[in-house]
This record gives C-alpha cells, sequence and structure tokens, in this order.
C-alpha cells in the first residue's frame, strides 16, 4: 500500500510540476526582455494542443519513429520513481540506484538519437551526432558526483543518499558537497539542453542540438517528446534540490500533513532553481560547440576535486 | 578451443593453444584470394606467435621451479622476483591474445577478414580463452600477492576500454567497428580482473569474489551479444554485399527482422537495461563501490577514474552503436545494393533470434547466470558471494543485491510496460482517436529528400573525433575544382587518421628490427663460404670450452 502510495504521489507530482519549470523559466526570460511573456502554464495548452492534432509521419520513417516518444516519456517517468520528491514518502522504496537511473535516462536517449536518424532528414543527424557528443563527456561527471555522494551516504540509493544528506546539518557548507554541487549544476544545464549548451528556444536549426533531434515530429508525438525531456529535466532539478537543499529534516512530524508541507517546500525549491537558470541563461551566452567540452572539463574536475576532498576530509561535517 | 578450457597439464595447454591460433589462421584466411585476408593473416599470425612465445617462456619459468607440468599452485615454490618476471609474460602472452591496447593491432584487422560466422566465434570465445588463461595461471599459479598486478591489469583495462570504444565509433566498416568495440570490452572484463586481483592482494576475498563475477559475466554476455552482432553483420553483408555503413541505410523496411534483433544486441551492448549487459556494468560499478568503501586514498583516485572511465565508455558506445544501427537500417538507402536488399533466410535469423531472446532473458533473471558463475568461483577457491546477490529466479518482487545496493530488471521492465499503455491509454482519452499524414521528411523547400542529403556516418562521429583528436590525429584533404575558391564546380574531401600505437609504438620497433636485420646480411652474412666456416670453427670451440672450464 505505502508503495502504490509513493508511486502515485510521485509521478503525480513529477507530471504536474515538470511543465511549469519551463514555462517559469519562459516567463522570466521574457520579463527579462521586457515583453510580457505567456502566462508560466502555457506548456499545459500547448502540450494539450497537441495532444488534440493530427500526427504528420514521415514516408522515410519506420516504427523507430513512432515508438521513440512512447519510449522517451515512459523511461523518464520510470527514472522518476528513483528520485524521491518528498523524503517523507520515501519508507517504501522502488529497487534501484542511480547507475539504473542514468542508464534509464540512456534508454530513453538511445531511441531518441535512433529517431532522429530515421526521417533520413540531416538536421535529425545533425542533432544526434551533437547530443552524442555532448552526452558522452558529462557522462563521467555525473557518475563521479553521484559516486561521491553514494560513498559519503553508504548507498548508491537516492532516497538513502538524501536521508543520509538531511541528518548531517548543512551539506552547502562542506567542501565536498560544494564542488559536486557546482559539477552537478553544469551537468542539469548540459542534460536539460539550455543555455550556455544548448539554445531550447532557437529557430535556426543550424545551431539546435536536441530540437534538431525532435524537428520532424508533430502531434501526439511531439507532446509526448517535449513531456519526456520537461520530466527529465525536473528528475535531474530533483536530485540537485532535494540532495544539495534538503528541507525535509525541519519537519519533524509525519503524518498526511508532513507530506503535504514537504512537497509545498519541493515545489518551492524548483521554482527558486527554475529561476536560477533562467538568470544564468540570461546572462550567459550560447558556447560554440567545440567549446562544450571545456565546460564538461570543468564539470569533471569538479566533480574530481570532490571526490578527492572526500578521501581527504571525509564524510564528515567539519 | 574446447582442449584449451578442459587441460589440466601445461604442455597440454600449450599445446592446444597453439591448434587453436594455428586453425583459427586458416580460418581468417579462408578467403586467400584477397590481399587484404592475407595482410591480416599474416599479422594475426605474427602477433599470435609472439604471444605464444611469452606463454612458453613462463611456462619454462614455472617449470623450472616446480619441476612438473600439472597447473596446480606454485605460489610457494617460486620467489617473489620470478613471479613478477612470470606475470608480465603471461600479461603479455594472454593480453596480446585478448588484444588489449597496445597489444590489439591484430585484432581490428583479423576479425573482419574471416567469414562472419567466424568472426563471431573468435570474438566471441576465442579472446575469452586468454580472459580465462590470465584468471586461471595468475591467482591459480602464482597466487596473487602483489597490488601492483592487479593495479597493472585495471590501468590496462581502462585505456582499452576507453581507446577501444573510440576508435569504434570512427569505424565505418562494420566489423572493423566490431573489432574495434571487442577491444573495449576486453577493456571492461580487465577492469573487473584488476579490481579482483587488487582485492585479493589485499586479503578482500568478498570484493575479489564480486568482482570476478563482474568480469566473467561480462565475459559471458560480451560473447551473446557480440557473437549476435557480428551475425548481424553477416547477414548485412549477405544483403547487401558491403560492410561499409556509409553505404547502408533504410535497411529496416527491407529486413525488420534483422533490424529488431542487431537493435537488441546494439542496447545490450551499451550496458542498456533491461539487457544482460546492464547486469555486468552494474556489478562492475557495485565492486569498485565495495572496494572504495574501505580502500585507502592512493587506490581510490585511479578507482574512481575507472568509474569516469567507464561512464565514457557507456556512453561512447551508446553513441557507437546508435550509429551502427541508425546508419544502416535507418533512414534512406544510400546505394543501389541497399536498396535492393532482402531479408535474409530464416535459418539466419533463428540464430540471431535465439541470442536476443537470451540477452533479453539474462538480463530480466541476472540469477541464472549468476549461479553458474559462482560455482566457477568457488572452484576457483575465492568465497562464495552468492548468499549475498539476494533473490528469486522468477519472483518479480526479490532485487539483484550487491554491496548493500539493489537493483530489480525485472519491476523496472514491469513499470516500463504499465506506463507505456497508460501513455497510450491517456492519448486517447485526451487526444482522442489517432490519425496520421505520412507525408514527406522536411527537405528546407528545395527538391525532393535524396540520400545524400542525409547525414553520413562519418559526419555523425566528427564532433567526437574532434573532441579526442590527439588519439586520432587526423588529417583532411579538401580539393577544389573551378575557377574561384568561392565558386567551386566540384569538391573532394578526404579524411583519415592515424593510429597512434601503430605509428609511435610498432614503427619504430619495426625500423629497429628492420635495420639490425640489414647489419647482419651485410656485416655477418656476407655469402661467403669461408666465413661461414669460420664461425663454425669459433662455435665448436666456444662450446667446448664451455664445456671444459664451466
Amino acid at each position: 500500500m505505502n508503495n502504490v502510495i509513493y508511486i502515485l504521489v510521485q509521478i503525480v507530482v513529477i507530471l504536474a510540476v515538470a511543465p511549469l519549470v519551463n514555462g517559469i523559466n519562459r516567463k522570466v526570460k521574457a520579463l527579462s526582455q521586457k515583453r510580457k511573456g505567456a502566462p508560466p502554464w502555457q506548456m499545459y495548452f500547448d502540450l494539450y494542443k497537441l495532444l488534440k492534432k493530427n500526427a504528420v509521419v514521415s514516408d522515410v520513417s519506420s516504427w523507430i519513429f513512432k515508438a521513440a516518444p512512447y519510449i522517451v516519456f515512459a523511461t523518464a517517468l520510470a527514472g522518476a520513481l528513483l528520485v524521491p520528491v518528498s523524503s517523507k514518502l520515501a519508507g517504501s522504496q522502488i529497487p534501484g540506484d542511480f547507475i539504473l537511473l542514468i542508464y534509464t535516462l540512456v534508454l530513453g536517449r538511445f531511441f531518441m538519437m535512433a529517431a532522429a536518424l530515421d526521417t533520413g532528414s540531416t538536421f535529425g543527424g545533425m542533432g544526434s551526432s551533437r547530443e552524442a557528443m555532448i552526452s558522452s563527456l558529462i557522462e563521467p561527471s555525473i557518475l563521479v558526483s553521484l559516486f561521491t555522494l553514494g560513498l559519503i551516504a553508504r548507498s548508491f540509493s537516492l532516497p538513502e543518499i538524501m536521508m543520509s544528506v538531511q541528518n548531517n546539518g548543512i551539506p552547502l557548507s562542506n567542501p565536498v558537497y560544494i564542488m559536486v554541487f557546482l559539477a552537478m549544476v553544469i551537468v542539469l544545464i548540459a542534460e536539460t539542453c539550455r543555455i550556455p549548451v544548448d539554445d531550447p528556444s532557437t529557430h535556426l536549426e543550424l545551431t539546435m542540438i536536441h530540437e534538431a533531434m525532435i524537428l520532424e515530429y508533430s502531434g501526439r508525438h511531439l507532446a509526448f517528446m517535449e513531456y519526456g525531456a520537461a520530466v527529465k529535466q525536473l528528475i535531474f532539478m530533483t536530485l540537485l534540490v532535494n540532495i544539495f537543499l534538503p528541507t525535509d529534516q525541519l519537519i519533524n512530524f509525519s503524518g498526511l500533513l508532513a507530506v503535504l508541507l514537504s512537497l509545498i517546500l519541493y515545489v518551492i525549491k524548483i521554482i527558486i532553481v527554475a529561476i536560477v537558470i533562467a538568470m544564468i541563461e540570461i546572462k550567459t551566452v550560447k558556447l560554440k560547440l567545440f567549446s562544450i567540452p571545456n565546460l564538461a572539463a570543468l564539470a569533471f574536475i569538479l566533480a574530481f576535486i570532490g571526490v578527492l576532498q572526500y578521501f581527504i576530509l571525509g564524510g564528515g561535517y567539519a | 578451443m574446447i582442449l584449451v578450457l578442459t587441460s589440466d597439464n601445461a604442455i597440454f595447454f600449450y599445446i592446444s593453444w597453439e591448434v587453436m591460433s594455428l586453425l583459427s589462421y586458416f580460418l581468417v584466411v579462408f578467403e586467400s584470394e584477397k590481399n587484404e585476408s592475407q595482410r591480416a593473416g599474416k599479422l594475426y599470425i605474427i602477433m599470435t606467435h609472439l604471444a605464444t612465445a611469452f606463454i612458453l617462456v613462463g611456462f619454462m619459468i614455472i617449470y623450472s621451479y616446480t619441476k612438473s607440468f600439472a597447473l596446480g599452485s606454485a605460489a610457494a615454490i617460486i620467489p617473489d622476483s620470478i613471479k613478477n618476471i612470470v606475470f608480465v609474460m603471461f600479461l603479455i602472452g594472454f593480453g596480446t591474445k585478448a588484444g588489449i591496447i597496445p597489444l590489439h593491432i591484430w585484432l581490428p584487422s583479423a576479425h573482419p577478414a574471416a567469414p562472419s560466422n567466424i568472426s563471431a566465434l573468435m570474438s566471441g570465445i576465442m579472446i575469452k580463452t586468454a580472459i580465462y588463461g590470465l584468471i586461471r595461471f595468475i591467482p591459480g599459479c602464482l597466487g596473487v600477492e602483489h597490488s601492483w598486478w592487479g593495479i597493472t591489469i585495471l590501468a590496462l583495462g581502462i585505456v582499452s576500454a576507453v581507446l577501444g570504444v573510440a576508435y569504434a565509433l570512427i569505424e565505418h566498416n562494420i566489423k572493423r567497428l566490431l573489432a574495434f568495440s571487442s577491444v573495449e570490452n576486453i577493456g571492461i572484463i580487465l577492469i573487473g580482473l584488476g579490481i579482483s586481483f587488487i582485492a585479493l592482494a589485499q586479503n578482500n576475498q568478498l570484493v575479489s569474489s564480486l568482482a570476478l563475477t563482474a568480469a566473467l559475466l561480462h565475459t559471458f554476455n560480451h560473447a551473446l551479444f557480440k557473437g549476435g552482432l557480428f551475425l548481424g553483420a553477416g547477414s548485412i553483408q549477405y544483403a547487401t554485399h558491403t560492410r561499409d555503413i556509409e553505404k547502408l541505410g533504410g535497411l529496416i523496411r527491407k529486413m525488420p527482422l534483422t533490424a529488431l534483433f542487431v537493435l537488441c544486441f546494439s542496447l545490450a551492448i551499451s550496458a542498456i537495461v533491461p539487457f544482460n549487459g546492464f547486469i555486468s556494468e552494474w556489478l562492475t560499478f557495485q565492486s569498485l563501490y565495495a572496494f572504495m568503501i574501505n580502500g585507502g586514498a592512493g587506490l581510490n583516485i585511479l578507482f574512481i577514474l575507472a568509474v569516469a572511465a567507464l561512464g565514457l565508455v557507456g556512453a561512447l558506445a551508446a553513441a557507437c552503436f546508435v550509429k551502427l544501427f541508425g546508419f544502416s537500417f535507418l533512414g534512406l538507402s544510400r546505394s543501389e545494393q541497399a536498396l535492393r536488399a532482402k531479408e535474409v533466410p530464416l535459418s539466419m535469423n533463428v540464430a540471431m533470434g535465439i541470442l536476443s531472446l537470451l540477452c533479453l532473458l539474462f538480463g530480466l533473471f541476472p540469477l541464472v547466470t549468476l549461479s553458474l558463475i559462482d560455482s566457477v568461483i568457488v572452484s576457483l577457491g575465492s568465497s562464495s558471494i552468492f548468499g549475498t546477490l539476494r533473490g528469486g529466479f522468477l519472483i518479480a518482487y526479490y532485487p539483484l543485491e550487491a554491496a548493500g545496493n539493489r537493483i530489480s530488471p525485472l519491476v523496472f521492465v514491469f513499470f516500463l510496460i504499465i506506463f507505456i499503455v497508460l501513455i497510450l491509454l491517456a492519448a486517447r482519452v485526451v487526444g482522442g482517436k489517432y490519425l496520421e499524414r505520412r507525408y514527406g521528411t522536411w527537405d528546407c523547400g528545395f527538391e525532393a529528400l535524396n540520400p545524400r542529403m542525409q547525414y553520413s556516418a562519418t559526419g555523425f562521429a566528427k564532433p567526437i573525433k574532434i573532441v579526442f583528436r590527439i588519439l586520432f590525429k587526423p588529417t583532411r584533404q579538401v580539393v577544389m575544382e573551378g575557377d574561384s575558391i568561392y565558386h567551386p564546380k566540384a569538391i573532394q574531401y578526404t579524411t583519415s587518421y592515424t593510429s597512434i600505437f601503430v605509428k609511435y609504438l610498432y614503427h619504430p620497433i619495426i625500423s629497429v628490427v628492420k635495420d639490425f636485420a640489414k647489419i647482419t646480411k651485410f656485416k655477418i652474412q656476407t655469402g661467403s663460404i669461408h666465413s661461414y666456416l669460420l664461425y663454425i670453427f669459433i662455435a665448436v670451440m666456444a662450446m667446448m670450452l664451455y664445456n671444459r672450464f664451466l
């Protein structure tokens, strides 16, 4: 029973919050340009509209093209089960650790990259190729960062990592966490295709990465591709806020009210992070494609210094 | 090959090893009318004999101490310094056979030269006999006492894995690509083996067993999916008469079954859930973690680099196999042959079907294979860890557990299927009936889309090639024809890369050997019968003196 509630809460919260993040991001950017911008909940309408529309499918494509949106969305949701939005509910867990999470997301990415090649379009190949490069450069940083956290918590399971952080004071006062946190921010930006790595709102095919891969999609397929990307983005943000900015330890009672309170805090944290990321996007310019390796190297170095500090200082708090 | 694995006597092992190597030479040159096959065969036989020589020296050193050819433990008899020498001998000997970098150069040329079913056998099983040799002789005969043995193997594993996949990625001949990917997988196996040896040297039985399990499981899994991939490459070649990815495309419509199976193998080799490759990769991560929890700082830095390398390798392998699958099966056909391709006969598909089903089943029910591997580990004298790998065979909610971490591929797949069904339902309820319109791909408003407008496999790999240019030293040549460089009539673009190992390691050695041969040819082997008589006289005198005085 506990498990059923956990899964339901997890899925409902993730599905509800994911489009909001994109909406807030766009609103903040619009305001910074002295535009009014669409309301933050615009993406819900967009998704609904796309679901209603007929799909145009390239006559070159095969079943891979049509299956990919469902697989991308389903893997994102399955991954979301492993990253609790509130540790108050994490008493019962789905068996899985962050390695399963990463390779689940790789399954989705594999199909997305293959589907981009399926239509025979130039832009699909371009996006797919660039995605391959960026993802392989960023993968070591994710693993080393999460490995460090796993070593400190003595477990790879994400709920347990979150619990152990909560019991140990403020994580961002510890140099290990600061380094890993900074690495994870870069990972978040790269994985969710944000400026300076990729520009989600570009209209020029030549500069696209993620958008180029889903260029041929329309109708409900596009809806699921975009929703899947939003859920994946929220997974990384959840990792960030629930590990590095834990708030659940402040609620020292349990029950329904505690869960509600912790969820409200979670949503507030997510909104703050969404605004911060929008600010980063406003303040930076998109990097040249071949400058991205430098950014990835920076992320890796930060994660590596983090783990070295862990070996020297230990996981305890000064 | 079976003889190699069943012999318990060094001489018998050596003979069957040699028979295996020689027979596979004939298999490599099976299509001997081709120049390429002959070159590959020559390279193969040179490398394999070099390897055998090292193994033979290793055996002879052991014999000189134990006075027996039985493959028992000799750890107590042989002094420490000699052990180190024997270890190096075995490492070079078996390492060459396994294709670890920098001893891998025969592998990418021998595998493509052989017929596909032979390549499947060679890549799936023969290079694994070398892994068998390492496990059989190093802990079995010598005993692992020095950490640096494991560290060497681990470091070689990291290098092989990263470089193997990097070379695979820029390769466009399907079979060469698969051969480089074998180098990568041997690297992953060696990472597991290295951890196991280090842990053994530090008397950490549990971690050692866990890492050995990971290595052996990956050995087994690799045999399954790499064998399948070579069969797939064979089917593609059978249908299209080409191995060049750049000339394929769109085969999924012509050969739907082959495409499905190759997709399964590609997912498995990229260590993607829920296929078997993921389980062994996961276990490797777990053994790294289990070691690091208690390890010292110095080794931990190496181990964290192994973690990073595994991450990089995983992502690059996924990119590599997206390329293999995407460019041969998806999109528009890039050549006439690909356009005319037909599905291969049922017998070829059945073989691949069985292998891909096994890849999926062993991914979902890993404990079936793990229980077999555990009995092997116990027979090697390590402690069993099957008890800690908790789980049931068919019951869903008994996850695989290692080092305190649990995963359950079955539960994962269960959720994945439920989510897909729910998504389909939701789409139906919210969006109404699914209607689609078939229409051409967006071609920027030019004329109809043609195959040449597609991205090429070279283009796909280019960003990574540029990022890792230090490994490839790529060169390119652009020839333009026409009056002005701004309005060329035709552009010819050639790109190539050099293998840094061939250039900076093998070429110097070869030139030294050649120079030496030249010197001996002109200075010693003059062709005059008088000097030869003198040599014989000096040799006889030297021997007599040696016998008299020593």
